[in-house]
């Protein structure tokens, strides 16, 4: 036994679905203002149809919502009676041909087209077609209409007049779609009833007795709300791709903050510990009296381990490192760096630090001590900042360089190569950004115009210094070391 | 005589299993078959019996220009090159990111935590710098998983190095022990190290090539001194680093290692 139910317009398909979900758990969602149910088995609950429609009626009006019902045998029957008669419709099984006889056939187009609103609905789509005639021979709206206007000009009204066709020859003049359509006219069911799931919320929420302030108290919360969301992913076998911490504060403003996790994690810990730490760096304006914590699920993690290769820190243990660090150094300080395609004199990127798995040479290297080794090459320090320095210069080759800085002391020159003019970006438009450092020591897009020279100084370094052209002034870039 | 009561003394605590509290007394440590991270420099690895010690405190200290960044990036690139994952923990922002990926280093595996390139002139900045670099280094060395970690001391002025509390490095060596991370430091002269660690304290300069009036960087001479009690291992090393072209339009420097260079870096010697 199948009961439809068909909403006034402008009804909540929220509360339609809930008072749906009250009676049966079999029900398949068919538009934002129809729904069919299973109702087998009610009648041991309630009594014989015409008690169950009423108490469909009761529940939906106590709800606020204007419906009407149809139960029959089959779906297909319920949902065309429900389209067409008000009230409460009761079809005994086996009555539906003759229940549907008298009922114009117009009523098939909506069916096998599918109303158009049904498409743009969002939670609520069927995980299917929701036309009838779904996966047994669909028409489209252009289709339908076709047959509509055949059968019109064949002079046929009802769905009765439909249904005692010969079959053979509907299918020799329309085809697959008109035998189709007989079908329906007589009540038959295409499919059968396609359950809709009903989407799972990982959510948890407290209202809080006393508004807390500071993130200790917090993190105890946090804690009690994570722990039963992780265990419900563990369930479900769904690990957390976008954690949600919605603060509601005293104010009465909301704070809102999500986190993208680089993998799927639901390790209550972790989770706990990336939230904090991101209140951390962007805390609530006032105290807090509600919290909610929701995450987005994603099929979990299937990790196979190696026996060969050292074990990479999983997502986890990196999420929460480097949530840490970007907490204690400040945000875009740690991460790996880049090389980008530029003269500039120190330029580089930063990208999020993301390991993955890749072959090595071996495990360990026992005893192979550099077995591919690479040349040894002089690396430089460099001032990320270049330090002001004084150089004097005798014929045109600096002669000695000394800083105020602390430390470089710098001195006599002994040795010195250079000069090699550099420069770059000067196309670039100055006018708008860039901090205009000598030597293009500013930021990206800045023009440079420099001679560099590498020099040893008397206090046995060898530092790499310039001379900025546009400012005429000298700086120490960095140290060979 | 005196012999002789040395050695009624050492069966003295013997008997009442009281010599392993001498630090003479300790065995060596074992060396497993993973126990090293090689640092890339063959001479340097045969002279450390295979690379830095894992689980260990170790240091890298020399003065400016004597080879430290160049030997710290060797161990890096060699540890991303075997897979491992290396830490940067920058203290005051020195990476030259060419001369890194020069050495060859894989930067999907490194880490660089970048410090506040702060001024020296004032003491409380370089402090405060110091301080959360080393926060940082406990943070990466608690998170586990690195092959190698590296924390950049080499411009901390020694008062401010000094003024950092004993207790520090002992935690630091605490939370390394019994890992696979081989820590290392480097500073400008011997800070601190564990009993299992090693010092390679640096000496070195520039070499220049080229004639009296075009003179060119031609590399660098780096002169290790490894001092490791424990691990029985010791000796001097000369290993030549060779300057690399940084796309000057004028190229001067990234001259290949000159014959006597190359002889150089194959005369080592293990021991004493």
């Amino acid at each position: 036994m199948t009961g439809a139910l068909y909403a006034a317009a402008g009804s909540d398909p929220d509360r339609l679905v809930e008072v749906a979900r009250e009676f049966s758990p079999r029900i398949e969602v068919c538009g934002p203002r129809e729904i069919t149910l299973d109702l087998s088995g009610l009648a041991r609950l309630f009594g014989d149809a015409r008690a169950i429609a009423g108490e469909l009626r009761r529940t939906a009006a106590d709800r606020g919502l204007q419906v009407r019902i149809a139960i029959a045998g089959t779906r297909t029957a319920a949902r065309l009676l429900v389209r067409h008669r008000a009230g409460i419709t009761i079809v005994e099984p086996g009555d539906e041909a003759s229940a549907l006889a008298p009922l114009p056939h117009d009523l098939l187009t909506g069916l096998t087209s599918g109303p158009p609103e049904v498409r743009s609905r969002g939670s609520l789509d069927p995980p299917q077609g929701t036309a009838l005639s779904s996966g047994a021979g669909s028409s489209g709206p252009a289709e339908a209409a076709e047959l509509a206007a055949a059968f019109r000009r064949w002079g046929l009204r009802t769905l009765g007049e439909v249904a005692a066709l010969p079959s053979a020859d509907v299918a020799a003049r329309l085809g697959q779609a008109g035998v189709q359509w007989q079908r329906l006219a007589r009540g038959e069911d295409p499919a059968p009833l396609v359950p809709a799931v009903p989407e799972e919320r990982f959510e948890q929420a407290l209202d809080l007795e006393w508004p807390i302030e500071g993130l200790e108290p917090l993190s105890f919360v946090l804690g009690r709300l994570i722990e039963p969301l992780s265990a419900h992913l563990e369930r479900r076998d769904r690990g957390a791709a976008v954690l949600h911490v919605r603060l509601h504060l005293v104010s009465k403003a909301t704070h809102e903050r999500s986190l993208q996790l680089p993998a799927p994690m639901r390790d209550a810990r972790t989770l706990r510990t990336l939230a904090l730490l991101d209140l951390e760096s962007h805390p609530p304006q006032a105290a807090i009296d509600r919290v909610v914590v929701a995450v987005d699920p994603t099929p979990a993690r299937v990790l196979q381990y190696s026996l060969i290769t050292r074990p990479l820190p999983s997502p986890e243990q990196v999420s929460t490192l480097m949530a840490r660090l970007n907490a204690l150094m400040g945000e875009g300080r740690c991460g790996s760096p880049a090389p980008v395609d530029s003269w500039r004199p120190g330029a580089f990127s930063m990208v999020p630090f993301a390991p993955v798995e890749a072959p090595s040479d071996g495990p360990g290297q026992v005893g192979q001590v550099s077995k591919t080794e690479a040349p040894v090459v002089v690396a430089l320090r460099r001032f990320r900042f270049a330090v002001p320095a004084r150089v004097q210069v005798e014929d045109g080759r600096p002669v000695r360089v000394t800083t105020e800085r602390r430390g470089l002391d710098g001195g006599r020159i002994e040795k010195c190569a250079g000069p090699w003019r550099t420069s770059g970006e000067w196309w670039a438009d100055t006018r708008s950004g860039g901090s205009g450092r000598p030597g293009g020591a500013g930021g990206e897009n800045t023009p440079w115009d420099r001679d560099e020279w590498d020099v040893t100084a008397s206090d046995g370094a060898t530092y790499r210094i310039f001379r900025a052209r546009d400012a005429n002034a000298w700086f120490i870039d960095g140290v060979l070391d | 005589m005196a012999n002789i009561a040395l050695a009624v003394l050492e069966s003295a605590l013997r008997d009442r299993k009281l010599d392993r509290t001498l630090t003479t007394a300790l065995p060596p440590l074992e060396q497993g078959d993973d126990a090293c991270a090689p640092t890339g420099v063959a001479a340097i690895d045969a002279c450390l019996r295979n690379g830095m010690p894992r689980g260990q405190l170790s240091e890298v200290a020399g003065p400016r220009s004597s080879g430290r960044t160049t030997l710290l990036l060797q161990m890096m690139a060699a540890a991303t090159r075997r897979g491992e994952l290396a830490a940067f923990v920058d203290t005051f922002d020195r990476l030259d990111v060419a001369s890194a990926e020069a050495a060859g280093v894989d930067f999907g595996r490194l880490l660089w935590v970048r410090g506040q390139s702060v001024s020296a002139a004032s003491g409380a900045p370089v402090e405060w710098a110091v301080d959360r670099a080393l926060k940082a280094l406990n943070l990466v060395l608690q998170a586990g998983g690195f092959g190698l970690v590296a924390i950049d001391l080499a411009d901390v002025p020694g008062t401010a190095l000094r003024r950092l509390p004993i207790t520090t490095w002992l935690r630091v060596q605490r939370t390394v022990e019994g890992r696979d991370t081989a820590c290392v430091l480097v500073t400008p002269e011997p800070l601190a190290r564990s009993a299992g660690g090693i010092t390679l304290t640096l000496t070195g300069h520039t070499l220049w090539t080229g004639s009296r009036e075009r003179p060119r960087v031609a590399g660098a001479d780096m002169h290790l001194r490894v001092v490791s009690p424990r691990r029985r291992v010791g000796g001097e090393v000369t290993v030549m680093a060779r300057a690399v072209d940084e796309g000057l339009t004028d190229v001067a420097v990234g001259l290949p290692p000159s014959p006597k260079a190359t002889a150089d870096h194959r005369s080592f010697s293990v021991g004493g």
